[in-house]
């Protein structure tokens, strides 16, 4: 009987103890769940706005290739963060607003690919931006843009 | 409808913008955030009709005038507590309350209008004309409420068409043969309208396609 009742409240307190560490477990990876997607949402609104001043930059009637290639290596820094952006958990299941699709988790070879790409035609662009052919810089800007593109068409929800 | 002959009551220049806007309307509402350049030049379109409308609102036809239909709140609601008759209106050009309809389509698209020329995508790739002129989060605000304020034109275009259509079906009146025609037969007396020379319409294309021009190029005049 007494070997009952103190197993009993046992039993209650590990349970409790139990289910207090599972919630506070879940908050600690909904709270970093939440940091990520902020996290990440902050560097892809650098990169869009870096693009922005780039391609407002090239509708002028000089462009700035020195300011072309600042703004292309914002976009070529931010986009080797990427990778480490998206770990499992910080899907739309996180319950955050996210655009990220479950498909980054389900064919990570193509969403790795994908960041690959953009890492090498930003640099790419980079480089021929601090060579200043106006011409040349254009048709890397488009190439970039479409990098932005195998990712954002496949992995990202339309808005 | 019996009456007066078919007597001219839209100018032409009203009939061409009126048209005009409905076909770069709906071009620009299936091409956006598909086809970004077709969206564009639509868009540039849209603007140059709208700089000729408001023109076309001072020194057109007589209908055309905005001081010919915009009525105040009084006649307003004195014609809405008629509308419900089952007898045709025999007004010459838009009702009060038509008139009501036509300056809340003209100021909304002159917003949708405005919100576009300053939107961005979000991968900053499309922009329009002007977002230089703000940062990639004004843009993307911009962008956001171009979105919306397009749901505010879907709403007056809808009411318009179930205006034209309660007029149709209620009050056994077609409004829009009138529109294509320019022409109408009145129950009374014809009215002896005043059409506009058409060395003002030549000038306000000129006006409006130059207006187009200028901010298609971001406001910023050609080198010389």
């Amino acid at each position: 009987m007494s070997a009952r009742h103190t197993k009993r409240p046992l039993g209650l307190v590990l349970g409790v103890a139990l289910s207090l560490a599972a919630v506070s477990g879940a908050a600690v990876a909904a709270v970093s769940a939440e940091k990520v997607i902020a996290e990440r949402q902050k560097g892809l609104k650098a990169m869009g706005g870096a693009f922005k001043t780039i391609n407002d930059n090239l509708k002028t009637d000089a462009p700035d290739a020195k300011l072309i290639a600042a703004q292309a290596k914002i976009v070529k820094d931010w986009s080797h963060h990427i990778p480490k952006w998206f770990p499992k958990g910080s899907g739309p299941e996180a319950g955050f607003k996210t655009a990220a699709k479950p498909e980054i988790w389900t064919d990570p070879a193509k969403f790795a690919a994908a960041a690959k790409g953009l890492q090498v035609e930003a640099a790419k662009l980079e480089t021929i931006a601090k060579g200043g052919n106006i011409d040349a810089i254009k048709a890397q800007v488009k190439a970039t843009g479409g990098a932005c593109g195998t990712c954002h068409t496949p992995f990202r929800v339309k808005s | 409808m019996t009456g007066t002959p078919a007597t001219r009551l839209w100018d032409l220049p009203t009939r061409i913008t009126h048209w005009s806007l409905v076909v770069l309307i709906l071009t620009a509402w299936l091409s956006g955030g598909q086809q970004m350049q077709i969206h564009t030049l639509a868009g540039y379109g849209v603007i140059g009709l709208l700089v000729f409308r408001l023109y076309w609102g001072f020194v057109g036809g007589e209908t055309a005038r905005f001081s010919q239909f915009v009525k105040g709140p009084g006649a307003t609601v004195g014609y809405l507590k008629t509308m419900g008759r089952r007898t045709a209106a025999d007004l010459v050009g838009h009702s009060p309350v038509g008139a009501v309809s036509v300056v809340a389509l003209l100021l909304v698209m002159i917003v949708q209008a405005a919100l576009g020329l300053f939107a961005t995508d979000i991968d900053g790739i499309n922009s329009g004309p002007l977002s230089y002129m703000v940062d990639f989060d004004t843009g993307r605000l911009a962008s956001e409420w171009h979105e919306l304020s397009f749901r505010a034109l879907q709403g007056l275009v809808v009411l318009h068409l179930a205006a034209i259509a309660f007029y149709a079906l209620w009050k056994r009146q077609n409004l829009v043969t009138a529109m294509i025609t320019g022409k109408r037969r009145f129950i009374g007396p014809a009215p002896n309208l005043k059409f506009a020379p058409a060395w003002r319409f030549v000038l306000g294309v000129v006006i409006a396609a130059g207006a187009a021009w200028l901010i298609a190029r971001g406001l910023k005049l050609p080198k010389l």
